[in-house]
């Protein structure tokens, strides 16, 4: 952008106030497009939803103002409660399997063979593929009477579990589904974090004669960490928004057991419209996800080594 | 760089203006014709069959125009019409499950279609009365019925064969069932490789079975003299169905298929359960798809009861209120050509829900697929018994999809072991909650 200024006549000592000011207003319509498109599809949707929790509510609108009603009924609510542990059960599971698995992939595909590159695209392919075309595969696989793993459990001689009917393994069935969605994502950047690292060091490495492990605990692991430090937050907001699988694969049930906040929100939004009570569990959604990444990055981010 | 931001925001303009610029849902076409939009639930080989007839609709007149859309499931549908309705891009016709009745009602951007039925005196004693009455309140009729259909037991007729029971005698009361179920049980080891029955934990199945009782859903006559204020589906009739399905699970008899119809058929078919409750727009396909016998009989009912029949569920057709006059004009003539007895035949043989127009089944092609699918009559036959009451009449709440869930979560613990009468409170208890809340708005 610096071109666009070069281009302007030097100004004489005069007209310094206009120059600031001509200056301010071209940073301004720089950024415009951005406060435009940020302000209707993010602040506006924001604020709202904020405004919205404090009153009954319809898909028309508000239509009567009942204070933090809505919270005191959420917070109260045996739905709610299995709505939050099931989110938190959802992070576990799905968020350090998925970044340990990218990260083991990557560290294996890493490496200067011939045909590393098919084994690399089939690692990252799980990135093209959409979560509905991905959750009906699972589906089906999770089917208990056309299943695979019916079929492969059957072969082994253990009875056939229904993955998604019974509350005990629907939630990890989803999560493991979840798992192998993500890991092309997360794969890929992990993979691109290893590539940036300098070879130097690891050809010193070798001249030091040190072990495989001593090397990426030293080396490997604090020269990825910026890019560790991204992906865990990323997949940590991810995994708190989840929508499409859980929608697919077990529309909250059985028993409520996969009933994820953004799900809940979904459903009282949308289907039971109640759109109060489904603004004031997103305005709660927002609130712990940011206090969670405030906190990551408070903490997360003294381990972090910035080259 | 320059020329780059130039072009970028040529584009962001364009993107702006295409936002706003969004195409009218319906207007007058070049050639003068009035076209309108219909919205429809109905996926797979059931949305080949509506294009067909409207296809036939529009070439057999030439003053309106029907553009049909599917929008997903009837849950899908009615949450994308909720937020156009009452805009003038509101599709002219949709059509919205049983359960949507009350909502639709309520949200006061409907026009009823007894407007045109008054202005034209049109006949609505041709219409099956057991299934327009579910869509009337006080005496007018808000919607047009299009597709109707009911639940039934189908059951496997070979292995019926294979246990030692009569194929042509389907068990009818609980007991029955469960005697029926515990032949039909196969088990190997530890491992069961045929169930006796399968109900899917569905919202709808079970106020069917309450029903059948003379059972009701809620208070106030099921909502339909004032509204509704508390659940009733607690009581004793309530607690049989919960009953049923926890004892049988228990035993080993029931087999859990979950939520999704797909599941459950496909269970069905291969084997892991010799009965099933479906919908009669079920049926035909599963006799096509099955390699075995399909029998079809009536809803089973508690012992010692008197059947009153079953509910009818389906959908019907709703008219948009904020439209053009035309729009509405063209919207009741498309509903008039679906009820006729040829466009229901058509329907009913191809889709297996209910002739609104019971002078559909006295049509050629009617009697041939009876011939050739003789399950089909059992299901219109079960309709025809049905005793009219505020029962049979079925729920008229808004909160149904709230309700229905309740009462899947109510199913799904009993799997876990839960009691069936704190399940049931505990559903109730939170239908009341939920009725409560849905008296205060607007």
């Amino acid at each position: 952008m610096n071109d666009a200024r070069e281009l302007l006549p030097v100004p004489s000592q005069e007209s310094r106030p206009k120059r600031n000011l001509f200056a301010f207003l071209e940073g301004w319509l720089y950024l415009l497009p951005s406060i435009i498109l940020f302000g209707v599809f993010v602040f506006y949707p924001m604020f709202r939803t904020i405004y919205l929790s404090f009153f009954l509510a319809d898909q028309m609108g508000p239509f009567e103002f009942v204070g933090l009603e809505n919270y005191q009924y959420i917070v109260s609510s045996d739905s709610f409660q299995s709505s939050v542990k099931a989110t938190i059960l959802f992070v576990l599971y799905t968020v350090p399997a998925g970044i340990l698995l990218a990260l083991f992939l990557a560290l294996l595909t890493n490496e200067k063979i011939k045909g590393i590159g098919i084994f690399r695209t089939l690692f990252s392919s799980t990135m093209g593929m959409s979560v509905a075309a991905s959750s009906v595969i699972w589906m089906f696989m999770y089917n208990p009477s056309i299943g695979v793993f019916s079929r492969i459990a059957e072969w082994l001689g253990f009875p056939a579990i229904q993955w998604l009917q019974n509350p005990d393994y629907a939630l990890l069935a989803v999560s493991l589904s979840t798992v192998w969605m993500n890991a092309g994502f997360a794969y890929l950047i992990i993979l691109g974090g290893l590539q940036n690292i300098d070879t130097h060091l690891y050809e010193n490495a070798k001249v030091a004669g040190v072990s495989y492990l001593y090397q990426l605990r030293r080396i490997t692991l604090p020269m990825l960490s910026p890019t560790l430090f991204f992906i865990v937050t990323v997949s940590f907001i991810n995994a708190f928004q989840t929508f499409g699988q859980i929608d697919i694969l077990t529309k909250g049930g059985p028993v409520e057991s996969t009933n994820v906040i953004v799900y809940s929100i979904y459903k009282d939004a949308f289907i039971n419209n109640d759109v109060g009570s489904a603004s004031a569990q997103a305005v709660i959604l927002f609130f712990c996800v940011l206090l969670l990444t405030a906190l990551q990055f408070k903490l997360g981010e003294r381990k972090v080594h910035y080259q | 760089m320059k020329r780059l931001l130039a072009g970028l925001s040529v584009l962001f303009v364009l993107f702006l203006t295409a936002c706003s610029s969004t195409d009218s849902a319906s207007g007058t076409t070049e050639d003068g014709k009035t076209e309108i939009i219909f919205w429809h639930a109905m996926g797979g080989e059931l949305e080949a069959s509506v294009n067909e007839i409207v296809d036939e609709y529009n070439s057999s007149q030439d003053k309106y125009t029907v553009k049909p859309v599917y929008q997903g499931s009837y849950e899908e549908s009615l949450t994308k019409l909720n937020t156009v309705a009452g805009t003038a891009d509101a599709p002219a016709v949709t059509q919205i499950f049983e359960a949507g009745t009350k909502q639709m009602i309520d949200s006061g951007n409907i026009q009823p279609v007894q407007k045109f039925i008054d202005e034209e005196n049109y006949d609505t004693s041709q219409w099956e009365e057991n299934i327009s009455s579910y869509y009337q309140v006080d005496g007018e009729q808000y919607s047009m019925p299009f597709n109707s259909s009911t639940p039934v037991l189908a059951y496997n007729k070979d292995a019926f064969k294979e246990a030692g029971l009569d194929p042509e005698q389907a068990p009818r009361t609980y007991s029955e069932l469960k005697e029926a179920a515990e032949k039909l049980t196969i088990k190997e080891g530890d491992k069961t490789s045929q169930y006796g029955l399968s109900i899917l934990n569905y919202g709808w199945f079970f106020e069917e079975l309450l029903a059948t009782q003379g059972g009701m859903f809620v208070d106030n006559e099921n909502g339909r003299e004032g509204g509704a204020t508390k659940a009733s589906f607690n009581d004793e009739k309530g607690q049989k169905v919960f009953e049923l399905i926890s004892g049988m699970y228990e035993e080993g008899t029931f087999y859990n298929s979950g939520q999704n119809w797909d599941d459950m058929r496909a269970s069905f078919q291969t084997g892991t359960m010799a009965m099933m409750l479906d919908s009669s727009a079920g049926i035909k396909g599963l006799v096509d798809n099955a390699d075995f016998e399909v029998g079809v009989a009536y809803l089973p009912h508690p012992d010692n009861v008197d059947p009153q029949g079953v509910i009818i569920g389906g959908a019907s057709l709703w008219m948009a209120k904020d439209i053009e006059e035309n729009q509405q004009q063209a919207a009741w003539d498309f509903m008039k050509y679906l009820s006729t007895a040829e466009v229901q035949a058509k329907w009913h043989v191809e889709s297996g829900y209910f002739a609104i127009n019971p002078a559909a089944y006295e049509e050629d092609i009617v009697k041939q697929e009876w011939e050739k699918y003789p399950q089909l009559k059992v299901t219109v036959d079960q309709l025809h018994d049905t005793v009219p009451s505020t029962a049979t009449q079925g729920a008229l709440i808004s909160i149904f999809p709230e309700a229905r869930q309740q009462i899947v979560t109510g199913m799904e613990s009993l799997y876990q072991g839960e009691d069936p009468k704190a399940a049931l409170d505990k559903a109730a208890a939170e239908v009341d909650t939920v009725l409560e809340k849905g008296s205060r708005s607007r």
